[in-house]
Parts: C-alpha cells; structure tokens; sequence
C-alpha cells in the first residue's frame, strides 16, 4: 500500500465550488422585503394588525412541524419556509380579523396545501392565496370587512391603544376595488391615487401600501431573489386588459394597478418559485395569464378582487405551461422522420 | 465593438488572482514518475518497453493503439522500473509505467518537421499530442476530419475560476503559441485561424495580437462560463451551432485549446514529444500558488510540496473547480490533461448537502444548452428513464452552471450524468 499517509478527502462530483445562496438565504431576503408592508401595515392599522401576521406565522410554522411530527419526518421549519407562507397570508387578511382567522390560516397554508403535497417545492398551488380563499370562503364577512386607517389626529391618551383589538374604534370603509366595480359602467372611477400609492385606504394589512411595496420589489430584485419578468408582465397584463375590459379603460389602468393586491401578488405571491413556471416563454405566459383573470374576475365576476383567484388558476396552469413551452435544447434538431429511409431499404 | 459571447452560463468567483502573479516555474520531477497510458480518450497506449530497458527523455514508452489513440513518451532519462495495473483518479484502474529518474536529463527528442500539412499531422501523431484543455482528445484525429475544415479555432479563454496556466502560458510565450496556431492550421486544412481570449486576459490578448497575423487573428471574449465549452465557443466566435449530435467539423470549424498549439509548436520545431506541460497550483490551501512547468507522471504530492499545500485542504481537484475532478489522495501523476492542482478549504467549496428542489428556475435560467436540470434531477432519482429522453440529458456538456446557482445544492450535474447512463444502459 503506497498511500499510508492519506488523510480522507471529499470526493464528489463537480462542480466542487458554488454560490453562496441557499434556500434559507432566500427565505430572509423574502422575510427583510415583507417587513416593508408590514410596518406600513401596522403604521396604517394598529398593533392588531402585527398581532394578526405574528398569528398567521405561528401557525404556519405550527402546521408545518406538527405535520413533519405526525409524520415523523425531519423537521423542515429552518429553512423559513413557513415563515415566509405565514407572513404572506397575515398581510393578506384585513386587519380586524378574530384571532382564530389566522391561526387557521396559517395551518391550512402549510399542513395542508404544502405539506401534505410533499412540502417545499411540491405544492401545486400558492399555499398563503389558497389558505386566503379558504378563509374568504369560511368567513366571508370578515374577510370583506375593511376599514378605514387610524386617523392619528384622534388619538388621545384613552385611546393611544386604538387598534390593538379588532373591535377598536375602526371606520369601515368601501375599498377603492367597490368603487371601481360601481363604476365599470360610468367610465369615471372616483379613486384617489395618492391614497391609493400611500395606502391610506380601505384594505389587507399589507396590499394597501404600495410605496412599501415598490421598496421590497426593488429590494428583491436588486438582490435576483425575484425574476423582473413575472412582476412586470403581471402589471403590464393588468393595464392593458383594465384598458380594454373597461368602458374608458384609460380612467382605470392606474387605478386597477394601485387598489387591492395587484402589488403585492405581483411582487410577493405570483413569483413563488414552486408555482411558477421555469421557462422563458412559460413565465410570460404565466404573468400575462394572471393579469388577464385578475381584471377578468374584477370586471365580470362577483367579487371585487380577482387577484387571489386569479394566482391560483394560474398555479394549476403551470405544469401544463412548462410542458408546453420546454425550451428547444441549444444546436437541437429534430430528428427527421425516418420512415421514408426504412422503406426504401426494405425494397 | 460589442464583445463576443454565448447565451446564458455563470460568471463564478474568479479567484484567479491568487495564482495569476506567478511565473512559470519549472518543478523537477523526483526520482521515480508514473506514467498512466491511458491520458487520452480512446484507446490505452500499448507499452514497447519492459522493466530494465534504458530510456531517454522523448524515448518512446507506449505506441498508440489503434486509431483514436495516442503515444507516450519517457518524460526523463533512467531506466523503466515496472509495467503496472494502478488505480487511477477516476475510480477506474490504469496501466502505468514506472521510470526511474537518472537525473541526467540525456534527450531523445525527434528531428525538426516539415511544415507541410502531412507531416504536421505525422508529427502530432508521433509526439502523441492531445487536446490539453481537459478532453484529451489525440490531435492527429482531430486534424483529419472527414469534412473540410474552413476556420480554426483556438479557445484561450481559460474560464475555468482558479486555473492560470493557459494565461501564463499566453503571457510568456507568445510567439511560440502562434507558431503552434499557423501549424494547426496548416495540419487542419483551415484557411484562418481565430483565437478567443477571455476579457479579464487582456495582457494575454494584447500579447497575442503582437504576434498575430496574416490568417490568424485574436478576439476578446466576455468573461463568462463556459466560454470556453466547444459549442459555446464556436458560437460565440462565429454565431454558428453545432448541430446536436455533430461534430464541430460538420459545420467547418475545429476548436484546439491554446496549449494544445503550443505544445504543437514545441513538437514541429523542436522535436519535443508531449512530456511537459503546465499546472496551476492553488487553492487557499497552498502556502505558494503557482504556475509550474511540470513533467508527465510527476506526482500530484511533489506539487503540493513544492507550493507548501497544508492540510486544512478538504477536497484535492485535478482540474478547474467546475469541471475538475475531486481527487481521493494526492497520490496521482500530472498527465496530460492536467491543468491545475487545487487544494481548497471549507470556505471555498460547495455544499454537498442537496435539500428539496424549490422549482426556483435559476439552473434553467443559467445552462448554456437551454436544458431543464431540474426536470431530469427530480425524474432520474425515480428511475423514470423514459420520461428523463424528453429533457435531453444526452446534450449536457456538464459544465455545471445549474448545480453552482443551486439554491437547493442539488447535484444536478451528477443526476445529468446519471440519466445519460442509464438511458444508454437501457438503450433505444
């Protein structure tokens, strides 16, 4: 034996150096961009509504180790997944919601839309905008009751606290989505955009602010968490199917883009890796396709927001789409039909 | 002037500028190499020596067997010690020569040739040249394809992070390279020639283009991985693909590395059989990076010596980090194909913890082929060999873009390879 003083190298195969990013990486960028909305989200709302995104986490990082218990699978929550998820959904609930609301949320957004389809990476649907529609569905009223900001000038030393419950003293309000559905018809919504861009309207906790928003979208493309294409085709989508479904379209491009989740489904939910697709020409189709249902829905249908349905429609469409545009390999020919050959052997 | 590139691929961490300093040194070889007859693709060398017979440094020790195969010289003068079986660096086993070293370094080298294109192609077959840049492809071969040949193209772009031989070789010696590229030409048939330098080699570029001329002429390459891949190559330098499945030759172009020419130069004019050749040693392992002038069969241990490698190395690579491969002991001999030693730590290598795919897209984003490495991964681990045909693994140049953007670590090149495997296993 010529090799006695070799010590154990590692050997596996290449490439032996990488980049730096890895799946918890990502999850933090995530969780630092989202932190932008919620703040703007508890600025506008109260505490109650930190309190209702601390809930929906909780939940789903409960549903997800308690799944991986039941299982008896190693546990996954470190890779901040769930955290993510959870954080996602709680900015998507208005912020009077009963704390039940969000815990249910959350364990239905893990446990069952994730977890159950194999976890990270294998569920078919986006599980915060499943678990959202879940809820809408189970408790529509809340779910819909929408109020105004805290209005800063009112609060004295009695009510300093207002908006740490849900039944504090909060305004309910119809959202700018109510008033643009009133005037399809009309041709002239009456929103107002500035309200509309700094949030100071009816909403979720974490739609409304859509500065908040832009600051994350910058922040995750600067650090390539999120491919530009999704966001952009998304919005482009929506401006140009707001312009032709709407009688004057052109009054209801901007506000179609700046009232309820266009934003932030479009920054922080339509780019989910797992369910969207990984082609070129796939990840337009996809974004388009979600702008077209979002105004679709919003225009024809029964609800005021289209957003939530309109990702998870596109989320079952994305394995078809992948199959569909499977990028042609590099210098890749087809090859020709040989039948012809085969016969001309054959006599 | 835009720069010339391919689509897609990675720009890795460099870390080119560790060994990038140092000039080519040469390393003299220790008392006994070890010389593998199998440094080329194609056939093994067949041994014309036995145990006893005195050699000279460029006296014939293995003929090549067949056509696709290639000699091998004595890189020394001393006496042949045993004709052996070795286990080799790839898992594989190695038959191998063992010279001992007299020390007295007595030439057995062959007469200057003729600079025709039958004699050049005579002579790279005698000097048992191969493609230096890794593949070790014999070069006669490759210079007599069966279609004719319009350009040659030499790939100096050296994209590989770490590796600086090629540079150093750029740097230093010049006028010998281009030499090498016009007798290449020549050989190959080509009617110009046309050398593509990575843009962080500019002091190589400028080098070059001093000698440069006539038919050959240098152009400056984005620095980007894996621009010096075949196919990317030829697309950056000309806008044509390489049609799958067809050889560079089919569309009229042959791809030579910069090496490669040089050590035709050294052959046409000198008579110097392929005994030599240049290692980067690096890594933040190595006390001394270093670019040596090394001959064949010195052992990789000698190298990490000579640069001082400690041992809080925990992978050994024979080659670039992308490609190389990841040795199980230091105790292997440079061949011919060997163009670094990298010793890297802890820090510097990937994880090789794979955890669960997140669909995230960005190894489809990156790969130079437009392949999904993610779809034949997650199908080849289920053993579904029909489904992987359709993602076409069979095209995957593994330089391994997909695997280094992971997020996950997935080994995605490993699954490439695998799926390759099983679907000829399972043939049509």
């Amino acid at each position: 034996m010529q090799q006695t003083t070799s010590k154990k190298l590692l050997v596996t195969s290449s490439p032996h150096v990488g980049s730096s990013l890895t799946t918890r990486k990502i999850m933090l960028h995530v969780i630092v961009a989202l932190s932008f909305p919620l703040i703007a989200g508890v600025v506008l709302y109260g505490f109650y509504a930190l309190f209702v995104v601390a809930l929906s986490t909780a939940a789903a990082v409960f549903g997800e180790w308690l799944f991986n218990k039941i299982r008896k699978k190693p546990n996954t929550v470190s890779d901040l997944s769930a955290v993510v998820t959870g954080i996602i959904l709680g900015l998507n609930l208005p912020p009077t919601v009963a704390f039940y609301v969000p815990i249910v949320g959350g364990i239905i957004a893990t446990m069952f839309v994730k977890m159950l389809f194999g976890g990270l990476g294998k569920n078919f649907a986006n599980p915060a905008a499943t678990a959202r529609i879940f809820l809408l569905l189970a408790w529509g009223a809340q779910m819909m009751n929408f109020v105004n900001p805290i209005d800063y000038s009112a609060v004295t030393a009695e009510n300093l606290f207002m908006g740490f419950t849900s039944d504090a003293a909060y305004v309910t309000s119809a959202t700018p989505l109510a008033e643009i559905k009133a005037a399809a018809q009309t041709g002239a919504p009456d929103v107002d955009l500035l309200a509309g861009f700094l949030g100071t309207v009816g909403g979720t906790i974490g739609e409304t602010c859509k500065l908040a928003i832009i600051l994350s979208a910058i922040y995750l493309l600067v650090f390539r968490i999120i491919d530009w294409k999704i966001p952009t085709g998304y919005f482009l989508s929506v401006a140009v199917c707001s312009l032709i479904f709407y009688k004057e379209g052109w009054n209801f491009i901007l506000p179609g883009l700046l009232s309820g989740g266009v934003m932030f489904a479009g920054v922080f939910m339509l780019t989910d890796y797992t369910t969207s697709p990984v082609t070129r020409a796939g990840i337009w189709i996809f974004a388009v396709g979600a702008g077209l249902l979002t105004v679709l829905i919003r225009r024809f249908g029964g609800m005021n927001e289209g957003a939530s349905f309109a990702i998870l429609l596109m989320n079952l469409l994305t394995p078809l789409i992948d199959k569909a545009t499977k990028p042609r390999p590099f210098g890749y020919v087809k090859p020709k039909k040989v039948k012809g050959e085969a016969h001309e052997s054959k006599n | 002037m835009r720069i010339k590139t391919f689509k897609y691929g990675i720009h890795p961490e460099e870390r080119k500028h560790i060994s990038k300093g140092m000039a080519i040194a040469s390393l003299p070889p220790g008392g006994l190499l070890k010389i593998p007859l199998d440094q080329h693709i194609g056939k093994p060398a067949a041994p014309v020596v036995k145990p006893g017979d005195a050699v000279k440094e460029g006296t014939l020790i293995a003929a090549a067997d067949g056509y696709v195969s290639a000699n091998i010289h004595s890189p020394v003068s001393g006496t042949v010690i045993k004709v052996e079986t070795q286990p080799n660096f790839r898992g594989g086993k190695s038959t191998c020569i063992f010279i001992e070293n007299d020390f007295k370094y007595e030439k057995d080298y062959l007469p200057p040739a003729e600079k025709d294109k039958d004699s050049l192609v005579k002579r790279a077959r005698e000097a048992g040249i191969v493609g230096m840049g890794g593949a070790g492809f014999p070069l006669d071969v490759k210079l007599s394809p069966k279609n004719a040949v319009n350009t040659l193209l030499i790939n100096a772009s050296e994209c590989e992070p770490y590796i600086t031989c090629d540079y150093r070789l750029m740097t230093e010696r010049a006028e010998k390279i281009l030499k090498g590229v016009e007798y290449l030409r020549i050989a190959s048939g080509a009617a110009n020639a046309v050398i593509g330098v990575e843009a962080n080699k500019t002091d190589a570029f400028e080098e070059l283009s001093r000698y440069a001329g006539g038919n050959i002429t240098v152009e400056l390459l984005k620095t980007k991985y894996p621009e010096g891949g075949e196919k990317q190559l030829i697309y950056a330098l000309t806008k044509k693909k390489v049609p799958a499945g067809k050889l560079p030759s089919d569309i009229g172009y042959i791809v030579s590395n910069v090496a490669t020419a040089y050590a035709m130069a050294e052959a046409a004019e000198d008579g110097k059989p392929l005994i030599e050749r240049i290692v980067t040693v690096s890594g933040k392992a190595v006390g001394k990076p270093a670019n040596y002038s090394v001959r064949i069969g010195t052992s990789f241990r000698e190298l990490k010596e000579a640069s001082e490698g400690g041992e809080n190395f925990v992978k050994a690579i024979a080659g670039g980090p992308m490609m190389g491969v990841a040795l199980h002991s230091v105790d292997f001999p440079v061949t011919k194909t060997s163009g670094a030693l990298l010793l890297l730590t802890e820090d510097e290598i990937r994880s090789v913890e794979p955890t669960p795919c997140l669909n995230c897209g960005r190894c489809a984003n990156v790969c130079p082929m437009s392949l999904l490495p993610m779809r034949t991964d997650a199908l080849i681990l289920h053993d579904k060999i029909d489904e992987c045909r359709q993602y076409h693994p069979e095209l995957c140049i593994e330089c391994g873009c997909c695997a280094y953007v992971c997020p996950a670590k997935r080994p995605l090149v490993q699954s490439q390879r695998l799926a390759k495997k099983l679907i000829r296993q399972k043939g049509k």
